[in-house]
Order: C-alpha cells, then structure tokens, then sequence
C-alpha cells in the first residue's frame, strides 16, 4: 500500500549539504501496525513527514496505492492528505481557540462537508475516542492525554487508510500512553487502518507487528 | 460552506486580537469616513448651489443683451428698443411673457435720511410674476404706472424705512435721485438669485418707462422670459435668438442662458468636484488599507502554526489564502460600515452648521462599501498569499 523507493533527503545549510535520509527502501502493507525507532537525529520524523506527504524527498520515488505520488500538483497532495491520511502529534497540535468539536472537524471544512454533516461525524469520531462529553471543551481545559484523544478523533474523522503518529505518547505517563496504544490497536483490528507510530519506548514498539529500527538515516533492522 | 466557516473564523480571529483590530478598524474608519463625507459634503453643496436654478423654475430663459450699435458699426439701428421687447411674445409663439428690466444706481432718501441701497430697477408689471418677487404688503407696478412717480421697495430697504417711520409706510413719499416717490408696496424677502447681479432685498422698483424718462437712461440689458406651458426651451430659445437676428441684422446680439442647460453643466462640473474630494479622501483610505496589511501580516507571523495544522490536514493553498482575505475583507467592510456613519455623520453635521440641506448619498454608501471591500482585497491579497506559501513541514516544526 505504501512503497518508498531509495528515499534520499538532504539539507542545505550554507556551503554544507547535509544527508539526513541516504536511501530508505521500506514496503508497508494495508493494516499494518508499524512502529519506526532509533536514537534522536537518525531521520524518524523526516521520514515520517515525507510519507505524510508534508515534504518532499530531494530524490527517490514514493507510491502510494500503487499512485506514484508527484510533487508538483500542490492541491492534489493537500488532497491525498485530507482524505487518506491522518496526523497524530506529539503535542497534539490543537487550535487552542476552537472547542474539540470544532478542531476536529477541520478536515471536514476541506473536503466540503455540510456544517451538520461536520458535526454529526465529528461526535461520532468524539464518542469513538471517548470524549465526546467534552465536545465543548476548548483545549486549555483538557488534560494531555484527552486532548491526545480528540487529536486522533481528528485525525480518524475523514476515515483516512493511514495514521501517522509521531511520537503520540512522548508527552503522556505511561497509563495514559498505553490507553493512546490500546486505543491505535483496536482502530488497527477493527477497522484495518494501517498505523505507522514512531516511538522511543520498547514498550509501545513490543505491541506492534513490526518494528523498523532507523540509524543515521538507513533503516538498520526489522523485527516482525 | 467554506466561505461561511471562512467568515466565521475570521470573527472568531478578529475578536480574539481585539486591539489590532481595534487600531485597524480606526484607521479604516477614518479612511471611509473622510471618503465618505467628503462625497457627501460635495452632493449636499451640489444640490444646495443648484437649488437656486431649480427655483428659478425651467419654463424661464434668461436674455442677455450684447448688442451695442458701437460694436456692429453695419447696422444702423441704435439700440435694442423697449417696444421691440415688448412684442416678443406676439413674434414668438413659444414665449408667453417678457420681462425687460433696467438696473442702475441712485441716492435714496426718506424724510431727509439718506438711505442706503443697492439698486433702482426699471420693470414691467410681468416682473414681480416672472422672478417670483412677492409683494407682501400693497401692490406691485403695474404696466399703468407708466406716468406715475411710484415705486415698491425690496425688503431691506423696506427695513431700514421703517426704522425711521414704522406706521404707514405706504402711501408715504420717498425721494430717488431728485425725483419723489410714492411707495405703493413692498416686497418680501427673497434670498439672492442665480443669474441676477443685484440683490431684489436692496433695490427699488419703479416703472421703466418711467425710469427710463429719469435721465439716467441706462440700456436694456437684462430681459427674462417665461416659456409658454408644454414648450420646450430649445425652441424657445431658437425663436427668440432668430428675432433678435431680424431685428438688429446681427448674429450675436443676445445671449441667451437656459437654466435647463446650466443646471446639466453644472451638475457634469460638480460630479468632478466630487470626484476630486472623493480622491483626496482615499489618501487617507490609503493609510488605512495599510493598517489592515499590517494588521493581516502579524496575524500570518502569529498564526504560521495554525496554518502548517491546516494544511497537513487537507488544506490547500486557495483554502489557506481564502482564510486570510475573508479575514481582511471582514475587517475592511466592518470598517467601511462605522466609516460610512462617520461620514455621513460628519455631512451632516457640517450641513446643520452651515445651514444647507442635509441629503444621505445612497452612492457615496454604496461606494463606500465597493471601496472599503476592494481595500481588504487589495490589502489583504499580499499577506493571504504570503500566508499561502508558508511551508506546513517548518511551521509545525517550530510549533
Ligand atoms: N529543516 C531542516 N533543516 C536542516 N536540518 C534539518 C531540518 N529538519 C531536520 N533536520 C536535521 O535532520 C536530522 C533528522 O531530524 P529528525 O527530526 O528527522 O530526527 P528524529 O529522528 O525525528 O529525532 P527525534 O527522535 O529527536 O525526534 C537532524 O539532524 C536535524 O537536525
Ligand atoms: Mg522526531
């Protein structure tokens, strides 16, 4: 479902060119549960950002679907992320003046949804997470791990066949982090999303099918 | 539904930097506001100086006399005569009435106090009905006074009579020139026509054959005429123009001023006048665009987290772009509305103290609204775009 061909990222900082991915080759299939790990630097999030379609690789190629992705038609990768992707971040990213309702529904804005269709189907992604008791919270009066959850309400509401989570349980304890990991797990099972979470914690990666393990920009290992 | 979540979001950003958009919409206040009572102000003038023609209604013609025999040494004819005027209406089927009248000056005095004043007038009886000179105590000259030493005096000068006598005026003598006179009426007050060089209020009116026999024979210089119900002034005006060429064998020896055409000058002149106003108003418009740029431009600084969210979750450029001019526009057009009440308070208030009829411009409104819309466009496009491309990738890194 996702194909990633000889994945080349580099910066320019000045004179230097700097390599931060040196040719990633990685075959994810439909409803695979993936975690990506590996020391601070090696290029998780740069990797991750560029399967989300928010950057683009200096070179290699990139399917998804079977779609080779083209970088120069701007609105069709806005597009292809409003309806087949979701983002979870690692501080969850949240406009802080919009109630959770309202900042889920926000991929539904770009896709044209009726304001009563926005609602009706950002409820139910909220009840689906468990929080829609608080729909009318704004963020500042959600703890983290509730404002985790309505951040992947959103990114579940537009039914995407991915999820990117960078990182989703780096600002949560433990218990509530492994509520987050239940939570992608059953979304997994029941409904075959395929979820690519990076994580630095062993215990995240042990509940996952497969494990790719990064360093210094090359995947280093697999584990199944 | 994206443009009215757009319009949504926009208040909701709005109101939650109150003081930016506080000092924005000030700036564009002002700016509409000087737009708009500046076009305003130059409708209420325009119609205030017209006022004057409408009143002298559109069935009457102004005759002008250039014809001076020194001038047209091939004619033998020495001047335009009284009589020759006299039967316009009875040459020229479109014309009902005329109305010679000679001005001049004279010393006026009542009971040995000399009395100032601006002019004497030689008039027919048509007179006081084609300029609309009420006679609000005795009566007016008639074509019968011919032989008599009767005048009607205007209203100032009936003012400063009657500071020395205040009972029965009428009726008392009153010496013009080294002739004396009987006043017989006196006129009301009259505000100071358009085309006449004298004020009616000063002046006093004697028959003019008879002041014509004073001496002082000044030449007929001025002729109204009233135009015959459901004739058309151009007609008018040509039947008269072709008499006086018969008469004097000359081709410019009247001139004439048809209100009608004046008025349709005058309005083209005015719109100019308005226009310019208007222009030096955008000035401070221009400042005020300016205002919400900054304004808009801050707002895509502090917001680049907000817009890097949306985009990577589905939002394209436009949709971004969108965002950001609904918002500009909202601010422009919230501003252009108290703008519009400023400006149309400022007319007003102006038109209050100086004394001219207040009148609301429904296209100064609407221009204010088009303008202050086409502000947030212009103003707004250049942040909405720079907000556009920012890149998702660094403005959720930095977040
Ligand atoms: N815009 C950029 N310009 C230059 N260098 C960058 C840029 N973005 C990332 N890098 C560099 O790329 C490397 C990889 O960064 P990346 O964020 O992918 O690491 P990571 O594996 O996600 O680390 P962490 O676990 O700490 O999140 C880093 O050395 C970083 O300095
Ligand atoms: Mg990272």
């Amino acid at each position: 479902m996702l194909e990633l061909k000889d994945i080349k990222k580099s910066y320019k900082i000045g004179p230097i060119e700097l390599e931060v991915l040196k040719g990633i080759s990685l075959f994810i299939d439909k409803g695979e549960l993936l975690s990506i790990m590996g020391p601070s630097g090696c290029g998780k999030s740069t990797l991750m950002n560029i399967i989300g379609l928010l950057d683009k690789p200096t070179s290699g190629s990139y399917l998804i679907s079977n779609n080779q992705i083209s970088y120069t038609d701007d609105d069709k990768l806005s597009n292809i992320r409003n309806r087949k992707i979701g983002f979870v971040f690692q501080n969850y990213h949240l406009l802080p003046k919009l109630n959770a309702l309202d900042n889920v529904s926000i991929p539904l804005i770009y896709r044209g949804d009726k304001k009563q269709e926005r609602r009706r189907k950002s409820l139910d992604f909220l009840k689906k997470v468990d929080m829609h008791t608080r729909a009318y919270h704004r963020p500042s009066e959600l703890s983290g791990g509730q404002q985790q959850r309505v951040a992947i309400a959103r990114a579940l509401v537009g039914n995407p066949s991915i999820i990117l989570a960078d990182e989703p349980t780096g600002a949560l304890d433990t218990k509530i982090g492994d509520e987050i990991m239940n939570l992608f797990k059953k979304l997994n099972k029941d409904e075959s999303i395929t979820i690519i979470i990076i994580t630095h914690d062993p215990n995240i990666a042990k509940e996952c099918s497969r494990v790719v393990y990064m360093k210094d920009g090359l995947i280093h290992d697999h584990k199944i | 539904m994206i443009i009215k979540s757009n319009i949504k979001e926009a208040f909701r950003s709005l109101y939650s930097s109150k003081q930016r958009t506080i000092l924005a919409l000030i700036g564009i206040i002002i700016g509409i506001g000087a737009v708009i009572s500046m076009v305003s102000i130059g409708k209420i003038v325009q119609n205030e100086s017209l006022k004057g023609f409408k009143a002298l209604g559109t069935d009457i013609l102004t005759i002008q006399n250039n014809y001076s025999p020194q001038k047209n040494p091939s004619s033998n004819k020495s001047d335009i005569r009284l009589k020759d005027i006299l039967y316009i209406p009875s040459q020229c089927d479109a014309i009902e009435k005329v109305s010679p009248f000679i001005v001049s000056g004279d010393s006026v005095s009542f009971k040995g106090k000399k009395i100032e004043s601006g002019s004497i007038i030689g008039v027919t009886e048509s007179y006081f009905e084609i300029s609309k000179v009420k006679i609000s105590k005795g009566r007016a000259i008639s074509d019968l006074d011919k032989y008599y030493n009767f005048c009607v005096l205007g209203n100032n000068i009936y003012e400063k009579v009657s500071k020395i006598q205040i009972d029965n005026i009428i009726g008392e003598k009153i010496k013009i020139g080294r002739n004396i006179f009987i006043i017989i009426g006196f006129a009301e007050k009259k505000p100071l026509g358009v085309f006449s060089f004298f004020d009616i209020n000063e002046s006093v009116f004697i028959e003019i054959n008879r002041f014509m026999r004073m001496g002082n024979k000044g030449e007929i210089s001025n002729i109204t005429a009233k135009i015959k119900p459901g004739v058309d002034q151009i007609t008018a005006k040509s039947q008269i123009i072709d008499y006086f060429k018969k008469l004097t064998k000359a081709n410019n020896s009247v001139n004439i001023l048809n209100p009608e055409e004046i008025i349709a000058q005058m309005e083209k002149q005015m719109q100019l006048y308005t226009l310019f106003l208007g222009a030096i108003g955008s000035i401070s418009l221009l400042v005020g665009g300016v205002g919400v740029m900054n304004v808009m431009l801050v707002s895509v600084t502090e917001r680049s987290k907000e817009i890097g969210l949306r985009r990577a979750l589905g939002a394209r450029r436009k949709d971004i772009r969108g965002q950001f001019l609904v918002e500009a526009i909202t601010l422009s057009i919230i501003g252009g509305i108290f703008g519009i009440i400023l400006g149309v308070g400022i007319s007003f208030i102006i038109a209050y103290f100086v004394k001219w009829d207040f009148l609301i411009s429904y296209n100064a409104i609407a221009l204010g609204v088009i303008v202050s819309s086409a502000v947030g466009i212009f103003f707004g496009l250049y942040p909405a775009h720079q907000a556009s491309k920012l890149d998702p990738i660094v403005t959720l890194r930095t977040g």
